[in-house]
């Protein structure tokens, strides 16, 4: 596609309003936040400027931060581990289903709902036995009982259960994401290569797969980011707790700035957050350049 | 090539939302900041054209709406049935007036406040806590004062003598609490029966004896909701009244003369774990919120419940009404005074000083004041009342758990108020979640100590 030939003002009346708008809804409140990062206040009364002060404090003295930053990480790499489960079920979807979309729609039915119905079904799941959790329920009647947990309120595995309820949500997602971009591919390549002999699963190595790597690439970025930023489901399921078990950085930094009145401390976790995100964002470019590179 | 850019698009998309959602919580500062120079001269303001406000409200006919933030989400509660009939009742009299009630849980609605108080955008009517809870909010200049308001129709004189300190800075009152209360000890006597068990326990070994008493019968022991982390703590600073020797700890703490790592405040820690690892309280407690926490005393499956007087109204209205008694809460170690109590001088309603209806705010709420003890008493929910009203409970058909209670009251000779309404909300954050953690896991108590005095330390003023 060549450049269209179009005198700049053109360009400008296009573009300009856009780049108002992402200026001052994007840009400016990071830089608002990020300058509040260096401020010891509480949110309400008079501030005063703290410079690097309260990122000391979140690196050295804070011993809930690098735990939170942990999980966080953990959740975003946790996320990414179903989408080449999504992209097998799509492929299999593809070929052997001829109305795989219905199926999809099923799979998506997690997305549509609001996190908040998803949090509080979940957590009746983990329920303890004696409060007529189905998870514990469904372990005592296999005879597991030795297996049965209160999911939620043991420091040890409370976040792993949250990971799996953003997996199971999200599944859906990410299932629609490559069907799609299965679908899309166009089937005279896969009857040429039927013709050079390569069929089935070959077909997926030399075909679907190095087509399909945008797609994968926006599957990634969407759950690795989106983790990064995790709170609603985390908030309604556990808000941190219990003892800041199930902390990630962002409700970290809400319960910071609004539970200990440390709002300028809460800033500086946000600015450390959006720093996270974009590194990580340079980071996942970066790899699939090379990938592309190396298809192209 | 074209398909690179289209990434790179992608990409910077990507991070303009993943950017735009972190903007959201984060951004109302620079705003708030500038604009609180301006907000502390505009409350006295308010103050000012206050006076003429609490007159009954000018029937001008305008349209007004006003949110009554409150904390009685319950439906079968007495407390949320008074809510509804007095603004509905108001609003019957003042047809111009709306009254939106936002309900919420106890610690949703503390921290929507902080997040509305940040953006300054305080609803009419709000509920706050005692002294250091209030006081960051107070000092924002974010509250009308109500002084010309209770002097009218004689509110301020309805009050007990003393209660409405909690709530002055500066010679101003601030805002108007819903009670006085005291924590007990609330027990099941049909469970105490099934169990065996005949005398109410008054040293803390015989409650740790009668918990594994309860729980070998299948018996939860004591009820509890410690989502919301102030239910633990406030059984907690029980203890803490007691190993103490009475109250004043986090006075002293305060005045420099005792630190957290004190024996008295380490004897209440293991204390408080003898409990848990008796199996005291629920499964999975730290996942139930403190209204499912209550439901689960009030729907007879726990024998105890160590809450405010407060809830004496609902447990009449509830399945176990008639089989409750109250004790106070017993002595740990020996030490302590039955008749020392953790104190709760109520939750209160606030005015928002940069209420677009102030005059309409002051009046409902001086109709709202004025009204209450009446009707909590007619729907039985008067123990705990922090105004005075006329008429003998025993005579307009009170339980005897009410009357239990309010002899109670006349045997209080003192006490502490809670954790957060004595310390900064950092520190408070801190105790709330390390005694939460006491819920789940084995903690060494020097280092539970240690926590709170670190965090102490830090968070100094």
């Amino acid at each position: 596609m060549k450049v269209l030939k179009v005198p700049a003002r053109t360009i400008a009346v296009f573009v300009l309003p856009c780049l108002l708008l992402y200026v001052c809804l994007v840009f400016i409140p990071i830089l608002v936040s990020v300058y509040t990062g260096l401020l010891k206040w509480d949110g309400l009364s008079a501030a005063t400027f703290i410079g690097l002060g309260n990122f000391k404090d979140m690196f050295l003295n804070d011993p809930v931060f690098w735990p939170s930053v942990k999980r966080t990480l953990l959740y975003a790499v946790a996320s990414m581990v179903e989408i080449p489960l999504c992209l097998l079920m799509a492929i299999l979807l593809n070929r052997y289903l001829r109305r795989g979309n219905t199926l999809v729609s099923i799979y998506f039915t997690p997305v549509i709902l609001s996190v908040v119905i998803i949090g509080q079904l979940w957590k009746t799941v983990y329920n303890p036995t004696s409060m007529g959790g189905m998870l514990n329920g469904v372990l005592v009647s296999l005879g597991l009982e030795s297996w049965t947990h209160n999911w939620l309120t043991e420091p040890q595995i409370a976040m792993y259960a949250l990971y799996f309820v953003s997996l199971w949500q999200y599944f859906g997602y990410h299932l629609l994401i490559q069907y799609t971009g299965v679908q899309n591919i166009p089937d005279e390549l896969y009857e040429a290569a039927k013709i050079d002999g390569a069929d089935g699963f070959k077909a997926d190595r030399y075909i679907t797969l190095p087509l399909i790597v945008p797609i994968f690439k926006i599957s990634i970025v969407l759950a690795f980011i989106g983790s990064l930023q995790a709170f609603d489901l985390v908030m309604v399921m556990t808000a941190g707790g219990p003892a800041h078990a199930t902390d990630v950085i962002s409700t970290h930094m809400y319960n910071s700035s609004f539970g200990s009145f440390k709002y300028g401390y809460g800033s500086a976790i946000a600015t450390f957050l959006v720093a996270v995100c974009l590194v990580f964002t340079g980071f996942i470019n970066m790899i699939f350049n090379r990938i592309d590179r190396k298809f192209n | 090539m074209v398909k690179r850019n289209m990434q790179k698009t992608l990409a910077i998309g990507f991070s303009v939302v993943m950017a735009l959602s972190l903007a959201a919580c984060g951004n109302s500062g620079n705003k708030a900041d500038e604009s609180a120079a301006t907000n502390a001269p505009k409350s006295t303001n308010s103050a000012n054209s206050g006076g003429n406000a609490a007159e009954p409200a000018p029937d001008s006919g305008k349209k007004v709406t006003l949110t009554f933030q409150n904390i009685y989400p319950d439906p079968a509660t007495p407390s949320h049935k008074m809510i509804n009939e007095l603004t509905e009742q108001y609003m019957k009299e003042h047809p111009n007036v709306t009254i939106e009630l936002d309900t919420l849980n106890t610690d949703q609605q503390k921290v929507k406040l902080k997040t509305q108080a940040a953006s300054k955008e305080v609803p009419d009517i709000t509920i706050v806590n005692p002294a250091a809870q209030m006081k960051p909010f107070v000092d924002a200049g974010l509250f009308a004062p109500l002084n010309d308001m209770l002097d009218q129709n004689g509110l301020k004189d309805t009050y007990q003598e003393g209660l409405l300190d909690y709530y002055s800075f500066d010679g101003n009152v601030y805002a108007l609490p819903d009670g006085n209360n005291i924590e007990v000890v609330y027990y099941n006597k049909e469970l105490f029966e099934q169990a065996g068990i005949a005398n109410t326990p008054t040293t803390f070994e015989e409650m740790l004896q009668d918990v594994k008493i309860l729980k070998e019968k299948g018996i939860t022991p004591l009820a509890i909701g410690e989502k919301d982390s102030w239910t633990g703590s406030f059984l907690f600073m029980n203890i803490l009244l007691r190993t103490n020797g009475g109250p004043g700890f986090l006075q002293d703490v305060l005045d420099g003369k005792k630190t957290f790592e004190d024996p008295a405040f380490i004897e209440a820690v293991d204390a408080f774990q003898q409990l848990v690892q008796a199996g005291a309280f629920p499964d999975g407690a730290t996942s139930i919120d403190a209204n499912a926490g209550g439901n689960i005393f009030k729907s007879g499956k726990a024998a105890m419940w160590v809450i405010g007087s407060w809830e004496t109204g609902a447990i009449d209205a509830s399945s176990v009404a008639g089989k409750v008694g109250a004790f106070q809460f017993p002595t740990v170690n020996g030490k302590g005074n039955p008749n020392e109590f953790m104190l709760a001088p109520g939750s209160a309603f606030a005015v928002s000083a940069n209420s677009e209806h102030l005059a309409e705010t002051k009046d409902f709420l001086n109709f709202f004041a004025s009204n209450l003890p009446k009707k909590q008493f007619e729907l039985k929910n008067a123990v705990g009342l922090g105004q005075k009203v006329d008429g003998d409970l025993k005579a307009a058909g009170y339980s005897d758990l009410a009357v239990n209670i309010a002899g109670l009251f006349n045997q209080v000779q003192g006490g502490d108020l809670a954790f957060d309404n004595t310390m900064n909300p950092a520190t408070a954050q801190v105790h709330l979640s390390s005694i939460q953690n006491l819920f789940v896991q084995k903690v060494d108590s020097a280092a539970v100590a240690k926590e709170h005095q670190q965090a102490f330390e830090a968070n100094k003023e």
